[in-house]
């Protein structure tokens, strides 16, 4: 029993003088705290967790040539967007330098200052023509593209090239088994490969993005047209959703709860034989994965305005509170000038064609020519700019779209959609 | 229906008694029948059959007890039984379709991983440090304060004590967002202190109400035997009702070392580079490129050792607590 005591004590004790210790040097363990606007040569930049990798190549050049010390601050996704609200609308911010997500650009133009400068006639013709406008914010470029993404197919090489299958598909459909480039070929495959517990593709009816993607091959702007008028009613809005809830039948079931995360588990694990997907995945196929080896990689698929993509950019942006700006905008030409480093992270990505040309022929990096050409693409275009797309995403493209998989009208879908949207931006 | 009818044995079947299951099988002798039977052998009989009943009941109460243990077992356990599962599996293995929840392949990678991870072990000193100086400043502000409500029962204090809830009535982010620019303008960025107090906010108030039950069920005679006895009222406080009410303070305490331990809005808010938090270090293996399961349920599963330690350490204490704030009143 004393020594129970004893012990007891003891831990009380030392549960104190812990308490104690620990509130007498309460300020923090993760080393000096970000000091924007004071500091000579030093930075800090608010990032996205997956964008740290893509940046820390970038910081440790820039420090060598240049003697600029950078300081990351990471944030999951969800969370960054709330902490840019919640600093931008103080005035006050603890960050010299975002990474801002490109839907993000019209949220926050009022609160981060032009960096036109940056943007030299060689940049501007270095970067995808798409990101150069969303770039440009009321005759200001705000942000410069520290890396970009792109949907392209990915698929099963060793069964496209199986000779049976080969065999199978021409006596079948008429033409040789090929990387699909029509919406027709893609749906034909999808079903040729429906079979023995596997699937064609998928359908992810929790993310709009790739719906449209399919709207920009079939000719339209997407939602909302160049004088803010609502089209998600017109009939490349209709022939895209239908399209895409044609795969259904060859997709697995549940498409309605499908996202990025599944439609890439399933591919993974060897479930379907082709994706519309992020070039990064390609990459991050892992060693143990059954398909790891036998993928291969084409450009998008074309409609009848062919081949187009919706590009997933990320902007490096200085807000006006910060006093460091000099700083930060030195930071915001070393990530330009080494761009090509952030493909050396485990992302591999980066925002410069030239970036993306020099990789292109190594081994490993066999989605980039794919990457390259759908970015390059005529029809190929970013993401309305309007404050409320996230919102438009949320209530009206994903349930719509979420309901068109299950086996909804797409017609009064759309028309509904409209009303919707119209009242989202009015 | 009463355990004891439900029980009966048939009246024409010879019978046996039994006593409770511990003492086993007691008389083999055959029954004579009801009506032959001098009274005492029947009130015997019937005291041992109204036992036996009575016992058949408690049987069948612990019996479904258990049941809805082994029930709440599994709805509750499973989720982190599959979680540290999961940290041993393979990058392949965490995403497989259909998920298994045994590992095809152990593999300590996930944890080297996690913990090899740049600021991890930073984040875990700021959640020390920031749950521990939450709670001390939880506790030390609510035992006043529920203490004087329940013995001062004055009507600004009954005011004070529903007042209190009002915090925990707004959405935290509406208390998050002006919180960190306050603390911003009061050069308390990016501190464990800052975002301490900021917990505080969603401790407190129910760190008050626990306090005030606990305190409710503490007879008002021992503080006056203790004021007899020469104590101040505030010597009855520390001497005599402190003592008795320590196990709700171990209760009260774990309450906001929970809070603060596993809080992600106001870390996320207020915190960058020296006292971010694990549970913002956690949600950044979440990323616009896909999500490192692997990793982020190594690091889940190393963060809930320290709160598992806590809790059997004041075990016996938060029983204790328990059973005060039940018998209160």
């Amino acid at each position: 029993m004393s020594s129970r005591k004893t012990i007891s004590r003891l831990a009380g004790i030392g549960s104190l003088s812990a308490a104690v210790l620990l509130a007498a040097t309460g300020c923090g363990a993760g080393g000096p705290a970000a000091a924007p606007g004071n500091a000579t040569s030093a930075v800090t930049v608010l990032v996205e967790a997956g964008g740290h990798a893509e940046l820390a190549g970038v910081a440790d050049k820039c420090k060598a040539e240049t003697g600029l010390e950078t300081t990351f601050v990471e944030l999951p996704y969800d969370g960054l967007f709330n902490r840019l609200s919640s600093e931008f609308s103080s005035g006050t911010v603890s960050f010299d330098v975002a990474a801002l997500d490109s839907v993000w650009l019209p949220n926050f133009k009022d609160a981060v200052q032009p960096i036109d400068e940056l943007f030299t006639a060689e940049a501007k013709k270095d970067i995808f023509p798409a990101l150069v406008k969303e770039a440009q914010v009321d005759g200001h470029f705000i942000g410069m593209p520290a890396w970009t993404n792109s949907e392209i197919i990915l698929y099963r090489k060793d069964l496209f090239e199986d000779a049976k299958n080969k065999a199978d598909f021409k006596a079948k459909y008429g033409y040789d088994l090929a990387a699909p480039t029509t919406w027709k070929q893609y749906q034909e495959i999808s079903e040729f490969f429906t079979k023995d517990g596997m699937y064609g593709t998928d359908v992810k009816g929790a993310v709009e993005t790739e719906w449209m993607a399919h709207v920009l091959q079939a000719g339209s702007p997407m939602v909302i047209d160049a004088n803010n008028n609502v089209i998600i009613d017109n009939a490349a809005h209709k022939e895209a959703l239908d399209f895409y809830t044609s795969l259904v039948k060859s997709a697995p079931t549940g498409a309605a709860q499908v996202d990025w995360a599944a439609a890439q588990n399933l591919f993974n694990q060897g479930k379907t034989a082709m994706t519309r997907f992020w070039a990064h995945a390609y990459r991050q196929i892992p060693k143990d994965a059954p398909v790891f080896g036998k993928v291969g990689t084409a450009a998008m698929i074309g409609g009848s305005a062919g081949v187009a993509g919706v590009p997933g950019p990320w902007y490096l942006s200085v807000p006006k509170a910060t006093k460091n700006a000099e700083n930060a905008k030195k930071f915001i030409k070393c990530a330009y000038d080494h761009n090509d480093l952030g493909i050396e992270s485990t992302l591999g990505l980066a925002a410069r064609m030239s970036a993306f040309e020099k990789y292109q022929d190594k081994p490993g990096y066999e989605s980039f020519k794919p990457l390259i050409q759908t970015l390059s693409a005529d029809a190929t275009a970013t993401r309305p700019s309007t404050a409320k797309w996230q919102q438009i995403v949320d209530t009206v493209l994903v349930p719509t779209l979420q309901k068109a998989v299950a086996g909804g009208d797409t017609a009064a879908l759309l028309a509904e959609a409209k009303k919707k949207v119209q009242d989202l931006i009015k | 229906m009463s355990a004891q009818s439900s029980t009966k044995p048939d009246a024409g079947q010879p019978a046996t008694d039994y006593r409770p299951r511990h003492s086993g099988f007691v008389s083999a002798a055959p029954r004579l029948g009801t009506a032959g039977q001098p009274a005492p052998e029947r009130t015997r009989k019937r005291r041992s059959r109204n036992r036996e009943g009575l016992e058949a009941g408690r049987r069948s109460t612990r019996t479904l007890l258990w049941i809805i243990l082994g029930a709440a077992l599994v709805v509750y356990g499973f989720p982190f039984v599959y979680l540290v599962l999961t940290s041993f599996k393979t990058p392949i293995d965490t995403i497989a379709v259909p998920p298994t929840i045994l590992p095809r392949e152990w593999t300590l990678e996930n944890y080297t991983s996690a913990l090899g991870r740049s600021g991890v072990l930073a984040s875990m000193i700021n959640s020390v440090q920031t749950a521990v100086i939450s709670t001390l400043l939880s506790l030390v502000l609510a035992v006043p304060a529920a203490y004087g409500i329940t013995r001062y029962k004055t009507p600004s204090g009954q005011v004070f004590i529903m007042a209190a809830l009002v915090t925990r009535m707004v959405p935290p982010v509406a208390i998050g967002i002006p919180l960190a620019s306050m603390m911003a303008s009061a050069g308390l960025a990016d501190t464990p202190i800052a975002l301490a107090i900021a917990h505080t906010t969603i401790s407190l108030p129910l760190s008050i109400w626990l306090m005030a039950s606990f305190f409710e069920a503490v007879p008002r005679d021992l503080e006056e035997a203790a004021t007899v006895d020469g104590c101040s009222r505030l010597g009855a406080l520390w001497r005599v009702v402190i003592p008795v009410v320590s196990g709700g303070i171990a209760v009260t305490a774990i309450f906001a070392f929970l809070a603060s331990w596993n809080e992600f809005l106001f870390a996320l808010l207020m915190t960058a580079v020296r006292s971010q938090t694990t549970p913002v270090v956690i949600a950044n293996f979440q990323t616009q490129f896909g999500l490192d399961w692997g990793s982020m349920t190594a690091l889940a599963a190393v963060f809930s050792i320290p709160v598992i330690l806590l809790t059997l350490l004041l075990q016996r204490k938060i029983v204790a607590g328990m059973t005060l704030g039940a018998v209160k009143g």
